[in-house]
């Protein structure tokens, strides 16, 4: 059974309250886990809801607009790279414990090779997704070192980690290897754009709020033609990246390198709302116990997960040239 | 349902193969130009893809959403001429006369819309542009007759209609949007005199219209006395709604322009060209689904205020990024004059349609109109005090 749309931001919006922003992580992994949001996109006869890509799409989107921290978006890959690859019976009992909330990672980065980076929690994950241009696998984390980085994205923890010894779950090889990989990159990049555009729709909401209580010169700062003005250019651009996350979500078949346009597109977006949010903010968006910084630092992140804007730019002009 | 778009789309390209005019774009005179309007808006109406915005009942109407998509992609992937002659009277007229128009009025005058019969929209004036309720072009009532004084300005194809939707001051006592109405005047009418007004681009796509004692019947009244603002929303939803998302298609189906002119200028290995491209791609892509989206919106009764103001801005910004990338794209040979396109806003004379975009980001509500409407009523910012423009004006 297909959930609707509406049906399914409801329930999101129960979970995560954007009102309360970047929640505490033990609990918020709980929260996902309980609401079946990493079964969600698993089919039915191997133990998941079935849902397609618009329920990933809110999930996500809700996750990004209250800041919540944790692994979903890698986790994700890993139940993609489950479900899509070579049944067995470990590949089964893996993607069970994923379902249920063992924590497993991947990395959100677009590396190939024995070091990658940008893990999230790798030092809590029990497996990592390795892929590579032959081969699909997950590999034991016990097998792997992990160094954790600092992040400037205080709501993310983020590793690198280099891949050792030889015990390892293939799931797809050559060929089958390749169309997986894109699935689930495909599938981590609007992931990474539902995100964004949660994000960016958190943060002109605080800020019009703002604009809306702060005073100067005896009226609104909101009754300014100027910000006001300003507002509208960010809820265009957040409503346009939105329209386009909605139409690739509920589209047949996503290409690799739409999902990465669409990406580029809503985490620009995200990055200019949250860079312009603080300069609303005045003063008070400066400061570390506002919320404000979180955004921006999370906006950036974005940016740069999953190939950058001027990586997946160009690969889209190259194939609409090709295709106009 | 795929199948039978997938029909309708092949059936479109063959019925274009022979039917779509390849000339137009040389038109060099205005009259040749609406010659050819009226033609191929004839050629449309007898194939039955005139008009796939109207309701089941009319030859053509009743198309669903997917299906206008393909119909209007198609006729800019052929490269067919835009209506623009019959914009006001399949849009703007159609949808004023459904909604607002007696039974009487609908009779008379929506099958000869079809029939080519043309419509212009008189609303703006010297003095009201954005501030439309500050229109001041007089109507009299003398027996069973307003007497109409005033002028009106920025009406599209005017110089060439036979009908106009016509907003006037029947009452200045009460708050200005009280005091209008609407009515159907005669073009051809004694004291109607119009001028086109030539554009920076060279067009001459709008005209003023002069009013000197024109005598309308009260019978060619829309709605009540006073009721003019109302029905007026009616006609320019029509240009927010459906309108964009023909062009926002339109200038989809017009991406293979930049596509050839990156080939022609050797620029289709330059990185940066590339990405621009691409994004400018994607934001295209975006467009148009918005456009979407909106009309889902109004097909399911969901609209917000405000939703069409974001596909109006989202179409207009977007509109002068993909002139301006050609323009850029054709460096300096761009810069030496070439002859235009009538009545097209994506003709690949980049300059010309660099300039031509303005018309979206000024016509119909401007962007920063539409930019208030988002902020005022969409997102709920404070207005400004009226007190504010006495005290300025003072």
């Amino acid at each position: 059974m297909s959930l609707s749309r509406d049906e399914l931001i409801a329930a999101a919006e129960q979970a995560f309250d954007s009102q309360s922003l970047a929640p505490d992580a033990t609990q918020s992994w709980q929260t996902i886990s309980e609401m079946g949001w990493l079964a969600m996109c698993v089919p039915e006869d191997r133990g998941g809801l079935g849902q397609g890509s618009e329920a990933r799409a809110v999930i996500h989107h809700a996750l990004g607009r209250a800041l919540v921290p944790g692994p979903a978006i890698a986790q994700m890959m890993v139940i993609d790279a489950l479900t899509g690859g070579s049944r067995s019976d470990e590949a089964d009992t893996i993607l069970e414990m994923a379902m249920a909330g063992e924590r497993m990672t991947a990395s959100l980065a677009l590396n190939i090779g024995d070091v990658l980076s940008a893990v999230p929690d790798a030092d809590m994950s029990s497996h990592l997704l390795h892929i590579t241009d032959e081969r699909v696998a997950l590999v034991p984390m016990a097998s792997c070192e992990a160094e954790q980085r600092e992040t400037w994205d205080e709501t993310r923890r983020l590793f690198d980690v280099r891949i050792g010894g030889e015990q390892r779950l293939v799931l797809a090889e050559g060929d089958e290897a390749r169309t997986l990989s894109e699935t689930i990159r495909g599938n981590m990049l609007l992931a990474l754009a539902a995100d964004s555009l949660g994000g960016a729709e958190a943060a002109l909401a605080i800020s019009i709020e703002y604009l809306g209580t702060r005073h100067q010169f005896e009226r609104p700062l909101a009754m300014f033609q100027a910000l006001k003005h300003r507002c509208a250019d960010m809820r265009v651009a957040i409503s346009l990246a939105d329209a386009l996350l909605w139409q690739e979500a509920t589209s047949a078949s996503l290409s690799l390198t739409r999902a990465g346009a669409l990406k580029a597109q809503a985490s620009r977006v995200y990055k200019e709302v949250a860079e312009e949010a603080i300069q609303l903010h005045g003063g008070i968006g400066l400061t570390l116990e506002h919320p404000c910084h979180l955004f921006l630092k999370r906006a950036f992140l974005n940016c740069a997960l999953g190939g950058d804007a001027d990586y997946w730019e160009e690969r889209a002009g190259r194939e609409c040239l090709a295709s106009a | 349902m795929s199948e039978t778009i997938e029909g309708l789309r092949s059936e479109l390209r063959s019925w274009l193969v022979d039917n779509a005019p390849s000339d137009w774009r040389l038109a060099d005179t205005h009259e040749g130009f609406v010659a050819g309007q009226r033609g191929w808006f004839a050629r449309l109406v007898e194939a039955g893809y005139a008009v796939p915005h109207w309701p089941q009942q009319w030859p053509g109407g009743g198309r669903s959403l997917a299906e206008q998509k393909v119909i209007y992609e198609e006729l800019a992937r052929a490269d067919a001429p835009r209506l623009l002659l019959t914009f006001v009277s399949t849009y703007h007229a159609f949808a004023t006369l459904s909604e607002c128009g007696s039974a009487e009025q609908q009779e008379r005058y929506l099958p000869r819309i079809l029939e080519g019969e043309t419509w212009c929209q008189g609303f703006s004036e010297p003095g009201a542009g954005s501030d439309l309720a500050a229109i001041r072009t007089r109507a009299v009532l003398d027996g069973d007759h307003y007497v109409i004084n005033g002028q009106k300005i920025w009406s599209t194809m005017a110089q060439y209609a036979d009908r106009c939707l016509l907003l006037v001051r029947t009452d200045s006592s009460g708050p200005k949007q009280a005091g209008l109405s609407y009515l159907l005047m005669d073009m051809k009418a004694p004291g109607v005199t119009t001028r086109p007004i030539r554009q920076i681009q060279g067009d001459e796509e709008f005209a003023e219209i002069f009013l000197d004692d024109v005598r309308i019947p009260v019978s060619e009244r829309v709605g009540e006395e006073g009721e003019g603002w109302k029905v007026a929303q009616a006609t320019l939803a029509s240009e927010r709604g459906l309108t964009l998302m023909e062009l926002s298609y339109r200038m989809r189906g017009a991406m293979w322009r930049l596509a050839d002119l990156i080939h022609a200028n050797g620029r289709n290995d330059d990185p940066g060209v590339l990405r621009d491209f691409g994004r400018l791609s994607a934001r295209v892509d975006s467009v148009c689904a918005i456009a979407d989206a909106y009309l889902q919106k109004r097909i399911e009764g969901t609209e917000s205020i405000g939703d069409a103001a974001l596909v109006k801005l989202g179409y207009s910004r977007c509109l002068r990024a993909w002139a301006d990338f050609g323009v850029r794209i054709g460096g300096v040979s761009e810069q030496y004059r070439a002859p235009i396109t009538f009545g097209d806003l994506n003709t690949g004379n980049w300059m010309a349609d660099f300039m031509n975009s303005y018309a979206w980001t000024i016509a119909g509500g401007s962007d920063e109109v539409q930019r208030n409407i988002i902020s005022e009523r969409m997102l709920g910012m404070p207005r400004e005090p009226k007190h504010w423009t006495q005290e300025a004006s003072q």
